[in-house]
C-alpha cells in the first residue's frame, strides 16, 4: 500500500525548480568562471558569453514568475478560520518547537544514545530545504532584476548598492548550489535509506513500510483523522518509474558535474 | 472543496494568461551595452543631475561654426559639441604620471595590478583608457579630469550606459576585495555582507554535511535493529 504524499502541483514546481535552477547554475557558473577554460567551454554550450545571460536573465524572469504562484498558491492552502493550526499544525512547513525536540533526539540517536525521533509530516532538515529555497530565491530576484537595470535601480537607491548586490547574488547562488548539490543529493540519493532514489518526489506517494520507519507521527496522524483511506495512492507505471529514475539521474549527475568542476577551478577566478 | 477547485482553476487561468505577457518584461534589457548616447544627450544629463547649466566649465567657443547651428534651434551659443567641453581639451589636465622611469614603454597593470581584477576589465573587455581617456591621465579628483564625480557620470558612464546619473556613477568600478581589511575602510557594506554570506555558507555546510553524513553512518549500521 502507498500513501500519497505530494500533489501533483507540488511536484510540477519541483520540476520546474530542478530545470530552471540546473540552468542557471550552468549559465551563472558559464560566466562566473569564464576567465578559465572550463568556464570558455561552457559559455559555448550555451552559444557565447552574451546569450548565456540571456538564457540566465530569461529563465530567472521565469523563476520569479514561479515564485509567485508557488506563494499564490501558499496563500489558498492557509485555512483561515483554523489560522493557529493551519500555520504551526502538523501539517504545516513552518517551523515549530517540535523541530527543536526532534532535533535534539536526533543527535542522541546518532550516536545510539536513544530511540528514533518520532518524525510528522515534514522533519526539521526538509522544512529547512524548503524555506533556504523561499528566501534565497526572492534574494537572488531582487538583485538579478537590480543588476539586470541597473539604470533604473540607481534612480531610486545608490549606485554602489549594485557592488552589494553583485556579491549577493553571487555568494547566495554559491550557497544554494553547494548546499543543493551536497546536501540535498546526498539526502535524496545516497543515503541508505534513500539509496538509489527517493522517489517520493517524482511518484508521489510512498509506501506505508517506508513511512512507517520515516516518519511514524504522521502515518499515526492520517489513522487518528482517518484520512487514511483517502490519501491511498497507486504504484506508479513502470515506464514512469523508468523516466525519472533517468531524469533523476541526469540531473544528479550534471549538478556533480558542474560542482566538482567549480570546485578546481575556483581558484583560476581573478575576479575580487 | 467547491471553493478550492475554484481558485485552483482561477489560478491556472491567470497562470496561462500572463504567462505570455510576462515575456514582454525582460525586453528592455536587451540590447543594454551596444548603443552609445549622444554627446547632446550625456550632456544634458549632466546638467539635470548637477543643476549647474551651461555657466559650469564651459567656454563660448567663438571660433566654433557649429554654434550657430544651435543658435538656429534657440539654443545658447555654447556650443555642446565634444570638444567645447572644457573637460575634452586634455591641455587642462595635470598628467599624474610626470617624473615616472621609462613611462612610454610601460603598461597600466604593470602598477596597478589590482585594477585590472574588475567587472568592466575581466569581463567586458574594457581597457584602462576607453574610461581613464589618452594622455596626460590626471587624477580623478582632478577638477577637469572627466573622471571627476561631479561629471563621471555623463562623460565616462553614459558612453555605454545610456541614462547614467551621478548615483549611478557611484558604483564603485575598483572594488576593494571584498573581505580585506581596505574594504572595511573604504566599503563597509561591501565587507559586511561578504563576511555574513562566508559565515552562512560555512555554517550552514559545517551544519549539514556532518549532520548528513552522521545520517547515513547510522542508518547503515542501525539497518537490523533500532531502526
Amino acid at each position: 500500500m502507498r500513501i500519497k504524499r505530494f500533489s501533483a502541483l507540488d511536484r510540477v514546481f519541483h520540476l520546474f525548480l530542478i530545470l530552471t535552477f540546473l540552468i542557471q547554475t550552468a549559465t551563472g557558473f558559464s560566466r562566473l568562471f569564464f576567465p578559465t577554460e572550463w568556464g570558455k567551454t561552457l559559455n559555448a554550450v550555451f552559444g557565447g558569453y552574451e546569450s548565456s545571460i540571456l538564457i540566465h536573465k530569461w529563465v530567472g524572469i521565469l523563476m520569479i514568475w514561479g515564485f509567485i504562484f508557488h506563494t499564490l498558491y501558499l496563500i489558498t492552502r492557509i485555512d483561515w478560520k483554523n489560522l493557529g493550526n493551519s500555520i504551526f499544525g502538523p501539517d504545516s512547513l513552518v517551523p515549530n518547537i517540535h523541530d527543536v525536540k526532534h532535533f535534539r533526539q536526533r543527535l542522541r540517536w546518532f550516536f545510539g544514545m536513544g530511540p528514533r525521533p518520532r518524525l510528522g509530516r515534514w522533519a526539521y532538515w526538509e522544512k529547512f530545504d524548503y524555506w533556504a529555497v523561499y528566501w534565497g530565491l526572492p534574494l537572488l530576484a531582487v538583485t538579478g532584476v537590480m543588476m539586470m537595470y541597473p539604470v533604473f535601480t540607481s534612480r531610486y537607491i545608490p549606485g554602489w548598492t549594485l557592488n552589494v548586490a553583485a556579491l549577493l547574488h553571487r555568494a547566495e547562488a554559491i550557497l544554494a548550489v553547494s548546499y543543493i548539490f551536497i546536501v540535498h543529493f546526498y539526502v535524496g540519493h545516497l543515503r541508505p535509506s534513500s539509496f538509489p532514489m527517493n522517489e517520493a518526489m517524482f511518484a508521489g506517494s510512498v509506501s506505508v513500510e517506508e513511512l512507517a520507519e520515516e516518519k511514524p507521527a504522521w502515518l499515526e496522524q492520517l489513522q487518528n483523522e482517518g484520512k487514511i483511506k483517502t490519501a491511498k495512492a497507486k504504484t506508479p507505471p513502470l515506464l514512469y518509474r523508468v523516466i525519472y529514475f533517468i531524469f533523476g539521474y541526469a540531473a544528479l549527475g550534471l549538478g556533480v558535474y558542474l560542482l566538482i568542476n567549480s570546485i578546481v577551478y575556483s581558484r583560476y577566478i581573478t575576479l575580487h | 472543496m467547491q471553493t478550492y477547485t475554484c481558485i485552483s482553476k482561477a489560478m491556472a487561468w491567470v497562470f496561462f494568461m500572463t504567462l505570455p505577457a510576462s515575456v514582454l518584461f525582460p525586453v528592455l534589457c536587451f540590447g543594454r551595452g551596444e548603443e552609445v548616447t549622444s554627446f547632446i544627450n550625456r550632456y544634458k544629463q549632466y546638467e539635470v543631475s548637477t543643476g549647474y547649466y551651461e555657466t559650469y566649465e564651459m567656454r563660448p567657443r567663438h571660433e566654433s561654426p557649429l554654434v550657430s547651428r544651435f543658435r538656429g534651434r534657440d539654443r545658447d551659443p555654447f556650443g555642446y559639441t565634444s570638444t567645447s567641453a572644457s573637460v575634452r581639451n586634455r591641455h587642462l589636465l595635470s598628467d599624474s604620471h610626470r617624473g615616472i622611469k621609462f613611462y612610454d614603454n610601460s603598461r597600466c597593470e604593470m602598477c596597478h595590478a589590482n585594477e585590472t581584477r574588475d567587472i568592466h576589465t575581466v569581463r567586458a573587455n574594457l581597457t584602462c583608457r576607453q574610461c581613464h581617456g589618452a594622455e596626460p591621465i590626471a587624477s580623478i579628483d582632478h577638477y577637469y579630469s572627466p573622471l571627476n564625480p561631479i561629471r563621471r557620470h555623463a562623460y565616462v558612464c553614459s558612453k555605454c550606459h545610456e541614462g547614467a546619473s551621478a548615483s549611478f556613477a557611484s558604483y564603485v568600478i575598483h572594488e576593494p576585495a571584498a573581505g580585506s581589511a581596505d574594504s572595511k575602510t573604504q566599503f563597509p557594506a561591501l565587507f559586511y555582507a561578504y563576511w555574513f554570506m562566508l559565515i552562512l555558507l560555512a555554517g550552514t555546510l559545517a551544519f549539514f554535511i556532518p549532520h548528513s553524513i552522521m545520517m547515513g553512518v547510522r542508518e547503515l549500521f542501525g539497518k537490523s535493529k533500532d531502526r
